[in-house]
């Protein structure tokens, strides 16, 4: 099967994580597919008409859009691999504020005829194309994407996880009464109770499972970084109410007071899926 | 032969990190007069994470670049722990330096199997759509196969220790967060002797191509500069000690600690590309121009600590000189590097003290500045960082290795154009070599134009007939 891999705006960390997949990814290099575009490894500049396109990144430039459709009408399944190109990933936090309007007003004219134009903002990739699955993470784990990519390779349909994180963490949830929220070097966490109950900001119960939980097994909080679970797709006005009563309840601190301080900090949460064009998700089938 | 001036463009240069395009212009005669290496693509972290709290920093800031992830977290805590004035406990300095050489180790396997090998894998004239590591694993699935295994022993450090295999959530501020176990210890310290074999390997098919086609390469792109690197004693080490610059003839300029790094170097701005340009700051414009990464780092070091890649170090230096200018030799010092680090793991994870229980201080936040650099592996990294009282940034300012060498990459660019195109005429399969003098650098491009800075854009200065030669395009 001819593949193509596309990075437009991101930090490259998908592809790296695609290639750190060990013997896996040797075995589907090298037996099931080939790559016959990628900026980043193959000197092909013109992007050929390919069975699977993997797109890595968000869409910043026009530069970006003009690849990404014509990417799209060059292949027949697309996938969206990691948080920036299903959900606008990190990247987005700038769409706070109007970067278009700075550039514009400072940027001489001549700046157009030598660099892409600048979007408003950062924009998921399902904003201007069709997309067939969403890998979210950043980066989704190898085995995660070698899986996935193999079984559309055999044209099956590739295994979802819906559920949260907290499934797959072995941390116990008990009751610990922390007092307070923690910062994560302000305590040392006990390495077997949820680091929420602990009064540790961890996303765990609104992010979708299928990294293994790595960040709190390693002692650090969940992030976030896979996006939201299959009930919570499509409400992401309700997150910041779900985080307050969840950690209200396990750490047994007053509703209003986590509230208030969850309230004063912009980055408490998602941080990866800032992007205003949510809703836009075709099918949440899609997403891996 | 073109009668007016004109211009080439390759795009996208491929085979680096990165949106990047190369644009050369001819004059009348058909001869280069001028060229850049453009970043075409920004994302603007610098404005987006002011607010941000000093213990989630680290891990949205290493979203900047996938590929060196771990240089930028360790950056960033030294940062927050040098404006707290925190002390890490020394197993977690020694944890840290172990992650930082997973970061080379995962790096140069990266860089050196899969983005500049085949250059030198593959004849000139061979079909481009073939040139490429994929191409290599069909053809020698041996070397293949010890290619990914390499950098899986970058990677499972990285994963076992740090957490993760990308973005590792382990290094926070005050030291780690977690002790290593001895099972864990002596299941990595058995990888790293196969890792430094496999490294060994490496470096040796590396050099024999590097050998046999040296004649033809050496004089591509030979670009003098100063070299500026960490190095703790004179020793090369990634993780800590001064800065040391020296200048085109191999003398030492100047020598100073990493919170000082803003009173020597300094940044400027081109309105053709969205990466900034750093420059030392007492020399000026252009005489400041500075070469940072591995080449940089052999000239800078007097010594390099573990015996395989001493030995290599001192064959290198009296080859091709100290200090050595070819912009193709930081493909062979990078992997003197890469053997360097595998040693260096192994000789961290062969300490039975890396296990001591004692990983981290705890503090709580207060208002400060400080300033963080590490070696990342495309060169000197810096972080400076202003923290309001309740640990949340209020000003921050990135430096990053491809703006320091993005000076040097422009002039290696247009010298090695000007020997390749004559009067017009361009052999296709030599534009290549443009690219592979670009590669060399290893330029990231996710990390040089992470950013537009306010008021810095103001200042855009047009390079002499510069504006002509683009009406004429």
């Amino acid at each position: 099967m001819k593949i193509c891999m596309l990075s437009l705006t991101c930090c490259a960390g998908c592809f790296l994580s695609f290639l750190s997949g060990g013997e896996d990814l040797y075995n589907f290099l090298t037996k099931d597919v080939e790559v016959v575009y990628s900026p980043t490894f193959v000197d092909t500049r013109e992007i050929p008409r390919v069975d699977l396109a993997i797109v890595e990144g968000g869409v910043r430039t026009e530069a970006d859009e003009e690849l990404l459709r014509e990417m799209r009408a060059k292949s027949t399944t697309l996938v969206a691999l990691g948080i920036c190109a299903t959900h606008g990933g990190v990247t987005s936090l700038g769409n706070r504020m109007s970067l278009k309007k700075f550039l514009e007003q400072n940027f001489p004219k001549t700046q157009s005829r030598v660099l892409p134009g600048l979007k408003d903002m950062m924009y998921p990739i399902c904003t201007f194309v069709d997309v067939d699955y969403y890998v979210p993470g950043c980066p989704p784990m190898p085995d995660r994407i070698i899986k996935t990519l193999r079984s559309i390779v055999k044209g099956e349909k590739p295994e979802r996880v819906k559920e949260v994180v907290c499934l797959e963490c072995p941390r116990k949830i008990l009751p610990v009464k922390p007092g307070r929220l923690y910062g994560t070097y302000e305590k040392k966490a006990d390495p077997n109770i949820c680091l929420l109950s602990q009064g540790f900001i961890c996303l765990g119960s609104l992010t979708r499972r299928g990294c293994g939980a790595p960040c709190p097994r390693a002692g650090f909080t969940c992030f976030g970084c896979r996006g939201p679970p299959d009930p919570l797709l499509y409400r992401s006005r309700d997150l910041f109410e779900l985080l307050v009563n969840v950690t209200s309840k396990r750490t047994g601190i007053p509703a209003e007071e986590v509230r208030k301080e969850l309230y004063a900090n912009p980055f408490v949460f998602h941080a990866f899926i800032f992007s205003k064009t949510l809703e836009r998700f075709k099918a949440k089938e899609r997403v891996i | 032969m073109s009668k007016t001036p004109r211009q080439i463009t390759i795009t996208p240069t491929t085979r680096i990190e990165g949106h990047g395009k190369v644009t050369i212009w001819l004059d009348e005669f058909g001869d280069v007069s001028d060229a850049h290496f453009h970043a075409t693509e920004i994302r603007g972290f610098e404005q987006f994470l002011r607010g941000m709290e000093s213990d989630r920093l680290p891990f949205i800031i290493s979203r900047i670049c996938g590929v060196c992830s771990t240089a930028h977290i360790m950056a960033s805590v030294k940062a927050i722990e040098d404006a707290y004035q925190a002390k890490i406990p020394e197993t977690a300095r020694k944890i840290r330096e172990l992650l930082l050489m997973a970061q080379v180790i995962t790096n140069h396997s990266l860089v050196f199997f899969f983005l500049t090998l085949p250059d030198f894998w593959f004849e000139e004239e061979e079909n481009p759509q073939k040139r490429n590591v994929f191409q290599i694993m069909r053809e020698d699935p041996k070397i293949g196969k010890k290619a990914l295994d390499l950098k899986m022993f970058g990677t499972r450090l990285l994963a076992t220790v740090g957490g993760r295999h990308i973005h590792i959530v382990s290094v926070i501020p005050g030291g780690v967060i977690r002790p290593l176990s001895e099972s864990q210890r002596a299941q990595l310290s058995k990888e790293a002797k196969s890792g430094v074999a496999l490294a060994r390997e490496a470096l040796a098919l590396g050099k024999s191509l590097f050998q046999k086609k040296w004649k033809d390469f050496r004089h591509v792109a030979v670009t003098k500069a100063n070299y500026m690197s960490l190095t703790k004693g004179g020793d090369l080490n990634f993780y800590e000690g001064k800065v040391r610059v020296k200048d085109v003839e191999g003398k030492i300029v100047t020598e100073f600690l990493p919170k000082d790094y803003m009173d020597y170097v300094d940044e400027k701005t081109f309105d053709w590309t969205y990466a900034k340009f750093a420059y030392l700051k007492k020399q000026g414009w252009p005489q400041g121009i500075v070469k940072v990464s591995s080449t940089a780092r052999m000239n800078v070091v007097d010594n390099v600590d573990t015996p395989f890649a001493r030995r290599e170090f001192l064959e290198f230096k009296e080859t091709y000189g100290a200090p050595a200018h070819e912009t193709l030799l930081f493909d062979y010092a990078r992997l003197i590097e890469l053997l360097y680090a595998c040693e260096k793991a192994q000789e961290l994870l062969e300490d039975k003290t890396i296990t001591k229980p004692k990983v981290r201080v705890t503090f709580s936040p207060r208002e400060a500045d400080g300033v963080g650099v590490v070696e990342a592996p495309r060169g000197t990294l810096m972080h400076r960082y202003s923290l309001d009282t309740h640990g949340r940034l209020q000003d921050i300012r990135l430096i990053i290795p491809t703006q320091v060498n993005n000076a040097a990459i422009n002039m290696s660019v247009k010298s090695a154009a000007a020997r390749i195109i004559k009067k017009g005429e361009i052999k296709p399969g030599l534009l290549n070599k443009i690219e592979m003098v670009i590669r060399a650098y290893d330029p990231c491009i996710k990390c040089a134009s992470r950013t537009v800075e306010n008021g810095s854009w103001l200042r855009v200065e047009v390079l002499d007939s510069r504006g002509e030669l683009l009406n004429a395009s």
